[in-house]
């Protein structure tokens, strides 16, 4: 409000009019921190945990701030709680433009601080809520406690108490660096202070040392562990559905090109000695590979009615283009593999047979850029239009977002 | 006011305009109250009638497949967490079983007894949520207080078992990390008694209401034939009556050895859903309580396993059922500690394919109340 | 008599008790400014204008900010949790930073909203509300306007408030609060015919529309009250009034037009600080109107429920009492039922409420004839 600034210039050179402004100093700090509505944000985990504050054993409603309003426009704090990525910033970044000041920003959890658990490796993934828009608070944890979240709440309070009419707050500075690596300062900073404490407690130590010559630190005693041999295992053999051999049998009849993968000669014996757990992978060529899933859907013995994915895998020198089917009737599982060249990825789609393997296929497009011909809506599915590369790919490198793993 | 913008957004197919109606386009989300994290919905309505629905994601795609190329395959039991991190212990236990498939390693009977109790409480703890939310979208926000409440004391069991409240990272190929405590078996039993006391009553409380039976029955129905070629799971897909439930049909574990139903609805509709939730858990309390019966009390809860775990050449896939269908991990190894692809197949991923067949033709508050018994968890989406 | 008609004639009629009517000559507060201003009469009837409506004023935010705190705690205890506990002993200042914080937070306007519909929407339903407020009868004489029509005026007036949401959800050029709009106004449009039929019911039975003679006809005691002195059909109106005050009001099970999990924030989404806590306090100040009404007409105003009990200058404790109660249903209500689709919403009106209320007039009329009543 703009009228309230102009407040200390009237009031100052009138008699007792510094005391004026002090109280509605400490009157207005008091309201605004005692009333802070929450905006409705939550991306991930965090959220759930932002849920249990406001639910009835932690009660974030004692503070007055249970009122979770859904419009930006009247909220006063925005709880980022969850992970940010690339595509989310510009929608948050909206948001933060449409709240009334004054605004406060409390970022929850390790994912707003610096990334948390997804900083190295990842190509989508901000690190840090503070690249985007300015933070108040920070608050740790993966996910933080509901009483992390509410000693974070108290310390905005704190912080809120502290401004004055006269010296208005000025929201945290953005960082101007989008992609600079703050680890390697903060771990220097902490080995740093790590040394002035050691240096600071070394003369204790060594007195307490001399003091106590007999001590002897406690160790947990060690539990016998037993040997693998010698252990009770539950057996894990069991089947379900119909024999590999025999879906192998169906479908060497139709289709005799197709082979099993990682068996040369396939046998009754050979496909016994993979075990109760194995599932036929079939491999199939490009030019079969539609006519070949409509066979296994459509063949009353196999009868595949159920897509579980489509997924793809980056051998470097091609790409294998996975299929997995199941049977909701028979219960049986079956694989799919074909490979495609790697410079021309395309292959057909199998989105008319199976209605899920719609998006299953826009997400290999997304993150492997095959192309799937005939397919109804050939759109990236995750990853926003100005990203100019598939992720998953084995030679995939993006200086700008990754930082690489040093270990 | 311009409501029809000349640009139809993308997704939708090309409209021919209308001279009775105008129909116009909708953003929900992704920071919208209904959408349960970030999904984000552009909805073509027609009036307050649904037209069309196209979903957007990935605006929490946190690339974990990417990152799990580059790290151990224990260390990638934590990424598992934040997959679907309502049903994290599942989402463990399957990586967990893919690594044990791969690496043929055993787990000891305690430690299974250990891993089924652990994830029907989990079970239990996320359909509570979901009922929940549920109550919250269709404007009883009273419902949401006492789910939570109800959920605070298995998320206390889960923190006296691993420590922590939500991402519990707690299994390991070949069982968990560490032994449950003495208090675990009586505060399972607690926690069993109180809720057998309050399910019926908020079963009553919500789905008892008149005003819920009018907006669930009948709305959002899904068909079986189409909930199969969707690859729909869970409950979602059992209310529309498909009879699969990976606990019976490709037992996992040692759930073969426990007697339990599967639930199944008639319609497929948003009241089946909410049904055979509810159903689900009573059945999650009888695992658990014959769990207590038949769990040794003494014994190893994990087997000896390397520093280093490395799957020979090949793959090994592993599926479980979490709280809303079937979760799987598909892993590609070459005989070194990290995999070398690493692919999870997220139930909800397809369960919310569906929203724009069961959707349409119905209300705006509808569509509100098919994403609310859908129960997505968006992370779990985008991984 | 046309629509604005009654209004105006009804506002006419307000503006003139307030200068040289009923509070200025029955009331004690009244009659002491007469006496000090002696031969003055302008003057008096000036001082007594002001002191009325500055007492309107103090009711209509005082109560709206005593009932947001009490539905916050109500809302808490029934949940199993506190509320607020941080402002003041339990809270109760809670309101009050509230209202400050919204003061000194920074209002704008969308740049695509329309200047005069969207700055002039946040004072129309606080306006209804204050016309209403001047003929409540808190008291025999604690009204400060007493017109002839006053339940007429009530209606006509409240009918006003609905115009306020759909000309701020139109104005603020955002599709989720053009929706709301559109559903307020379908709600409030059809809600209001219930609301007069029961309105009427009422003025039938009793023969007035004056809101203290309608008190005066329900003297002598909780059986005299219209809620129990028709038999059954006086307690089945009540409910008709409460629910349909209740989609009036816009509170759950009919909140359809700021539905939080469908619309964002409904009609108000583009709306911060002051011209949102207008809105606010307009729904609060409302509430308040209704449950008045709900205890003028049906449960004896500021009658005691025993004729022993009625002490002069303390009617207002009763009318107190009884209005809190309601409040506290409404308060129940909201915090128990889900939300209704508004194809049900307009089905459960047009399909039963009207019907019924249509039934319960006639039968109304024929107890009337027979004079088939309890108490005396």
């Amino acid at each position: 409000m703009g009228m309230i600034n102009q407040l200390p210039k009237v009031l100052d050179p009138i008699p007792g009019g510094k005391m004026v402004v002090n109280a509605v100093d400490y009157l207005v700090n008091w309201a605004r921190s005692n009333s802070l509505w929450p905006l409705v944000y939550g991306t991930s985990c965090c959220a759930i945990e932002m849920m249990a504050t406001g639910a009835a054993k932690h009660d974030i409603a004692r503070f007055g701030a249970e009122v979770f309003r859904a419009s930006p426009r009247q909220a006063d704090v925005i709880i980022l709680a969850g992970t940010l990525t690339e595509k989310m910033s510009k929608h948050l970044e909206v948001l933060y433009d449409q709240m009334p000041e004054p605004k406060y920003v409390v970022a929850m959890g390790a994912c707003t601080i610096s990334g948390g658990p997804f900083y190295y490796d990842n190509y989508s993934v901000i690190k840090g809520a503070d690249r985007i828009i300015p933070v108040d608070v920070f608050i740790p944890g993966c996910p933080p406690r509901p009483e992390a979240l509410l000693y974070g709440i108290m310390e905005l309070q704190k912080l809120i108490r502290g401004e004055s009419i006269r010296n208005p707050r000025k929201p945290g500075e953005v960082e101007s660096e989008p992609w600079v690596n703050r680890h390697q300062e903060a771990v220097a900073e902490w080995e740093k202070e790590q040394e002035a404490v050691e240096e600071e407690i070394a003369p204790q130590r060594a007195q307490w040392k001399e003091d106590n010559p007999d001590f002897k630190a406690f160790k947990h005693p060690k539990k016998p562990v037993e040997d693998l041999e010698k252990m009770e295992y539950v057996p894990r053999e069991k089947r379900v559905g119909a024999e590999p051999f025999a879906l192998w049998n169906i479908v060497h009849e139709k289709f005799p090109e197709v082979t099993l993968h990682g068996i040369e000669e396939v046998t009754e014996e050979a496909l016994a000695e993979k075990g109760a757990e194995y599932i036929p992978d079939f491999v199939v060529g490009t030019e079969q590979y539609s006519a070949f899933v409509r066979f296994l859907r459509e063949h009353a013995d196999t009868d595949c009615d159920y897509i579980i994915q489509v997924t793809a895998v980056d051998f470097v020198d091609r790409y294998d283009v996975c299929v997995h089917l199941m049977s909701t009737t028979k219960k049986h599982k079956i694989f799919v593999r074909c490979s495609i060249d790697h410079d021309d990825p395309k292959i057909d789609t199998i989105s008319h047979i199976y209605l899920g393997a719609n998006w299953h296929e826009r997400e290999v497009y997304d993150f492997f850029g095959i192309t799937f011909n005939n397919h109804p809506d050939m759109r990236r599915i995750f990853l926003f239009d100005e990203f100019d590369a598939h992720p998953l790919r084995k030679d995939f490198d993006d200086p700008s977002r990754l930082t690489k793993r040093p270990y | 006011m311009d409501l029809v913008s000349a640009q139809v957004p993308a997704g939708f197919p090309e409209t021919h305009p209308n001279e009775l109606t105008e129909e116009f386009y909708l953003n929900m989300g992704p920071q919208h109250p209904a959408t349960h994290g970030v999904l984000r919905l552009v909805v073509k309505l027609d009036g307050e009638t649904v037209k069309g629905v196209v979903p957007h994601l990935g605006y929490i795609h946190r690339s974990i497949e990417k990152m799990a190329e580059s790290e151990t395959y224990v260390q990638n039991i934590h990424l598992t967490d934040r997959l679907d991190y309502l049903s994290c212990h599942m989402n463990n236990l399957c990586l967990c079983m893919a690594v044990e498939k791969g690496a043929n390693i055993g787990v000891p009977e305690r430690g299974e007894y250990i891993r089924i109790m652990i994830c029907e409480l989990q079970r239990l703890q996320s359909h509570l949520l979901w009922w929940a939310t549920f109550g919250m979208d269709l404007g009883a926000l009273t419902a949401f207080l006492y789910g939570f409440d109800q959920r605070e004391q298995i998320t206390d069991i889960f923190e006296d078992v691993c420590g922590a409240r939500l991402t519990m990272n707690y299994f390991r190929p070949g069982g968990s990390y560490c032994d449950v405590p003495d208090t675990f078996i009586p505060r399972v039993k607690a926690v069993l008694e109180g809720m057998e006391k309050s399910l019926d009553e908020y079963a009553d409380l919500v789905g008892g209401n008149m005003i819920i039976q009018e907006r669930c029955q009948g709305i959002g129905v899904l068909t079986k034939e189409k909930a199969i070629s969707y690859g729909c799971s869970g409950p979602v897909a059992r209310a529309a009556g498909v009879d699969y439930d990976v606990r019976r049909d490709d037992p996992y574990g040692i759930y073969d050895r426990f007697d339990f139903d599967v639930p199944l609805g008639k319609n497929g509709d948003c009241y089946d859903r909410y049904t055979v939730r509810i159903e689900e858990m009573r059945q999650s309390m009888r695992i658990l309580e014959q769990c207590i019966k038949e769990m040794p009390s003494e014994g190893p809860y994990r087997s000896k396993i390397k520093t280093v775990i490395k799957i020979p050449e090949g793959h090994s896939y592993a599926n479980v059922e979490t709280a809303r269908g079937l979760f799987g991990t598909y892993i590609v190894s070459d005989n070194k500690p990290k995999p070398y692809r690493l692919k999870y197949r997220s139930p909800n991923f397809s369960n919310v394919n569906i929203i724009d067949e069961v959707a349409k033709g119905f209300k705006v508050a509808d569509l509100v109340t098919v994403l609310a018994t859908l129960d997505p968890v968006i992370p779990d989406i985008d991984r | 008599m046309s629509f604005f008609g009654t209004i105006w004639d009804g506002v006419g009629e307000m503006f003139d008790a307030i200068f040289n009517g009923d509070w200025s000559k029955e009331n004690q507060i009244g009659a002491t400014v007469r006496g000090w201003c002696g031969e003055n009469e302008t003057l008096a009837d000036w001082i007594n204008a002001g002191i009325s409506l500055a007492t309107l004023a103090a009711i209509a935010s005082l109560s709206a900010m005593v009932l947001v705190y009490f539905e916050r705690k109500v809302s808490g205890h029934m949940q199993r949790r506190l509320g607020p506990m941080r402002t003041g002993p339990h809270g109760i200042f809670q309101t009050l930073a509230d209202g400050i914080k919204l003061f000194f937070k920074e209002g704008f306007r969308p740049k695509s909203a329309d200047f005069f519909t969207y700055y002039l929407a946040p004072f129309i339903p606080m306006m209804g509300s204050f016309m209403i407020l001047a003929v409540i009868p808190f008291d025999q004489h604690l009204q400060v306007a007493n017109p002839e029509l006053g339940i007429i005026y009530v209606a006509a007036v409240a009918g006003l408030a609905g115009f306020g949401l759909i000309i701020g959800a139109w104005g603020s050029n955002n599709k989720y609060s053009l929706l709301s709009g559109m559903r307020s106004g379908a709600q409030m449009i059809s809600y209001e015919v219930s609301l007069l039929l029961a309105i009427l019911l009422i003025v039938l039975v009793s023969g007035h529309t004056n809101l203290q003679e309608i008190i005066k006809t329900q003297e002598g005691g909780i059986f005299n009250w219209w809620i129990f002195k028709l038999p059954v059909l006086g307690l089945i109106s009540f409910v008709f009034f409460i629910i349909t005050t209740n989609a009036e009001l816009n509170r759950t099970p009919f909140d359809l037009s700021e539905a939080e999990s469908e619309l964002g924030a409904g009609f108000h989404t583009e709306y911060s600080g002051i011209c949102f806590s207008m809105f606010f306090l307009a729904e609060y100040v409302n509430m308040l109107i209704a449950a008045s009404l709900a205890t003028t007409l049906f449960l004896g105003g500021w009658h005691a429920p025993h004729p022993g009990l009625d002490y002069p200058g303390l009617g207002w404790l009763w009318f107190g009492a009884k209005t809190s109660c309601i409040i506290f249903l409404y308060f129940w209500f909201r915090w128990t039922f889900p939300r209704l689709r508004i194809d049900q919403m307009m089905d459960f009106e047009w399909r039963f409420l009207l019907p019924a209320s249509m039934v319960s007039l006639l039968l109304a009329g024929v107890f009337m004839s027979m004079g088939w009543y309890i108490g005396d």
